[in-house]
């Protein structure tokens, strides 16, 4: 009881300490989270970094002893033509995925914002090719685009576009787009979900008034719609783009980057340098490259982000 | 302010309870570690190759009761990259199983004991094969010990053979009959595994060796006619084209269906076979020759890792199991050859009409000793078959560039 009553005698005084304090404890609160991120993000990628500068075999990966060699590693990579194959093959995937995935589940994303019954069943059902691990989707297409037994060849013949079998993932010009498929598959619940979310964002009131005022379906979609999802859109581009750029387990699954490097897009030519050529030097230089370019689109993102909130 | 008071009471309170509950299994853990060892074990057998090691270990308890082994299964794509990051990370395990080609790279990584001293003092190296010792050699230095050996041979689908009226082929001539005479519109003739992998390059050398030709000498008559078979015979729809993304996994598949009269594989596929598939009739022979007869030698070492703490231990438990008995019931449980020449003798492998083809292989099986360069050499001919046999690039072509990528990596 004297405590609490000396207490409250010193409270005013204490007032100003007591905010300082507040002032600070929402950092004291992050502190675990910074310390996770220094430990599981900060150093591997200053690992990387470091490693990308210095000469790191097999025989100076556990040594104290790696040269420095400046932006060697670098220069070896960009003089390397599979560096640059493998460039304009994540690009290809790149794009080429995020179109489709984001075209598709923009359509659906509009069908299932209208009310229908089963709507939901349904909804639940399309997320499962989200859900169900990569090892399994990329086993279902290997087997999907089989070129002896694959339902593909079986559904292409007994439509009659196709006479012969074609092998899919075997041949050099069709490989690619064959992962682009599967990863498409796989990303359409993902670019759906969001998509619809940001639809239901929309006010229902906007789409009575302009239809009372006679604008036409396309008219609302056009003039409602669209301007509107803009920033919804935008997000889920981007993260797309991060996130399919480094899709590398999809890829390795169906295809191991065969046949020869008909699919060795960015992170398996990375993977390969590392962990089958033990050039731990070049693959990090190549892993460096990957997250300077994604960096670049991240910050973009961000500072396009902050512009929308300042206009609006 | 009381409520203050009674939050700092309440953290002292948990914060007693926490130590006391941390330090009971502490301090059990400390009194045990006294008398016992704990022994940790990688590698990557699954399956029958698993159990009949699961098996062996265990009965390690009736010779040493204080030892127990952690085993741990990790796939055969992750293992490099796991003891990489163990190395890396300082977490690797006492012992560890690898593939006999990779065991020149990790010797030069540094992360493998030497052993050359115990193993001088242990004086059984004579008994080995000498592919199998070898693959544990580098620079000179000891750092493993054979596990088992292993090497392909042509299975082939005696229904099937009969049906076609076609004899066990011994030459590439006979071969290149005998697809012809087995293909239709269901059944490819032969099935081999071309994948971009260790796998691809582990299937196609034996057919090398046979020309004559070697590695060094890829670029060659020999080494031409060798992936022109293959290309061939893919072109002819006498192999599937699917051969080149068929893992030797994949490769029994298509044999157990009865959609490959014949495939080239390796003797770990016999408990498979004979559990899954008991009603196939198939029987085994040399690889049909060309010039002369080759196969190649597959297999895993028993390495240990440098600076353990239980380094005698572990040593101790690798000599136990090169003693006769657990290691011949677990070669025989899991479909292994040994490699050792003295028990290659036993009536065990050489009754049996099976297993005696592959120790009549193993004699002409060649081992993968090209130098720590050998991953980027493997990966060079890799691209090289799958060029070839897609049809992507001429066999010349294909050639003539490995020649240019593999040279200068020899030792």
């Amino acid at each position: 009881m004297a405590r609490a009553t000396a207490s409250n005698q010193t409270r005013l005084r204490a007032a100003p300490r007591r905010l300082n304090l507040r002032g600070l404890s929402p950092y004291a609160f992050l502190v675990p989270a910074i310390v996770y991120i220094a430990f599981t993000m900060l150093y591997p990628v200053y690992e990387n970094i470091r490693m990308s500068l210095h000469s790191v075999t097999i025989r100076t990966f556990l040594s104290d002893n790696q040269p420095w060699v400046g932006l060697d590693n670098f220069r070896t990579i960009f003089n390397d033509e599979e560096f640059w194959h493998a460039t304009r093959l994540s690009l290809t995937f790149t794009v080429g995925s995020i179109f489709f995935q984001f075209t598709i589940g923009f359509a659906l994303a509009l069908l299932f914002s209208q009310s229908f019954p089963g709507n939901y069943l349904m909804r639940a059902m399309m997320l499962l090719g989200w859900l169900i691990p990569t090892v399994l989707s990329g086993t279902i297409f290997r087997w999907v685009l089989d070129g002896d037994y694959g339902v593909l060849n079986y559904a292409l013949t007994s439509l009659g576009l196709i006479n012969d079998d074609r092998y899919w993932l075997i041949d050099s010009s069709t490989a690619l787009w064959g992962t682009i498929l599967a990863n498409v598959w796989v990303g359409i619940p993902f670019n759906m979900l969001l998509l619809l979310a940001g639809l239901q964002g929309i006010s229902v009131t906007l789409y009575e008034a302009s239809a009372t005022d006679g604008a036409s379906a396309w008219q609302r979609f056009l003039t409602i719609t669209m301007p509107l999802m803009r920033p919804v859109a935008l997000s889920v581009l981007l993260l797309g783009l991060i996130y399919t750029f480094k899709v590398f387990d999809l890829i390795y699954i169906m295809t191991a980057g065969g046949p020869v490097n008909a699919t060795t897009v960015l992170p398996i030519y990375a993977y390969d340098l590392t962990f089958v050529s033990f050039k731990f030097g070049t693959g990090a230089a190549s892993a460096v490259i990957m997250l300077v370019a994604l960096l670049v689109v991240a910050t973009g993102y961000v500072w396009y982000t902050q512009r929308e909130e300042e206009a609006s | 302010m009381s409520r203050s008071i009674n939050r700092r009471t309440l953290l002292k309170t948990t914060g007693a309870v926490a130590a006391s509950a941390l330090s009971a299994p502490a301090f059990l853990r400390h009194a045990s570690a006294q008398d016992a060892v704990t022994l940790t074990w990688w590698d990557y057998y699954d399956g029958s190759n698993g159990e009949a090691l699961e098996a062996q270990l265990a009965t390690y308890k009736d010779v040493a009761p204080n030892v127990t082994i952690e085993r741990t299964y990790i796939p055969f794509a992750d293992l490099k990259q796991k003891l990489l990051q163990g190395a890396a990370a300082g977490d690797l395990p006492d012992i560890v199983i690898i593939d006999n080609p990779d065991h020149q790279a990790f010797a030069s990584l540094g992360v493998l004991e030497d052993v050359t001293d115990r193993v001088t003092e242990w004086g059984q190296a004579s008994s080995f094969f000498e592919g199998p010792w070898n693959s544990t050699v580098f620079q000179d230095r000891n750092y493993g010990i054979p596990d088992n050996s292993n090497c392909l041979v042509l299975w082939q689908n005696d229904d099937l053979l009969t049906a076609a009226d076609v004899a066990t082929p011994t030459t590439w001539d006979e071969l290149t009959a005998a697809v012809t005479a087995l293909s239709n519109d269901d059944v490819y003739g032969l099935a081999v595994s071309a994948i971009k992998s260790e796998e691809g390059t582990f299937q196609w050398l034996p057919f090398l060796w046979e020309t004559g030709a070697d590695i060094p000498t890829i670029d060659s008559e020999g080494g031409r006619k060798a992936l022109q078979l293959w290309t061939d015979y893919v072109a002819n729809g006498w192999m599937s084209k699917a051969i080149l993304n068929w893992k030797q996994g994949d490769v029994l598949g298509q044999f157990q269906n009865g959609k490959a009269a014949m495939m080239v594989n390796g003797p770990w596929q016999i408990p498979a076979l004979r559990t899954d598939t008991p009603d196939l009739k198939w029987s085994v022979a040399v690889l049909p020759q060309e010039s002369q007869a080759a196969s190649i030698l597959g297999g895993e070492n028993a390495a240990l890792i440098a600076g353990g703490s239980n380094i005698d231990a572990a040593w101790d438990l690798l000599l136990w199991r090169q003693t006769d008995e657990p290691l011949k019931s677990y070669l025989l449980q899991a479909g292994k050859l040994p490699s050792k020449a003295d028990l290659a003798q036993d009536e065990a492998w050489t009754g049996d009409p099976v297993i005696n083809v592959f120790i009549e292989q193993l004699k002409v099986a060649k081992p993968r000793a090209y130098g720590d360069q050998y991953p980027d050499i493997s990966a060079a001919i890799q691209d090289a078959i799958q060029a070839a046999v897609s049809g992507e690039s001429p066999v010349e072509d294909a050639l003539a560039k490995a020649q240019g990528i593999i040279t200068p990596l020899l030792p």
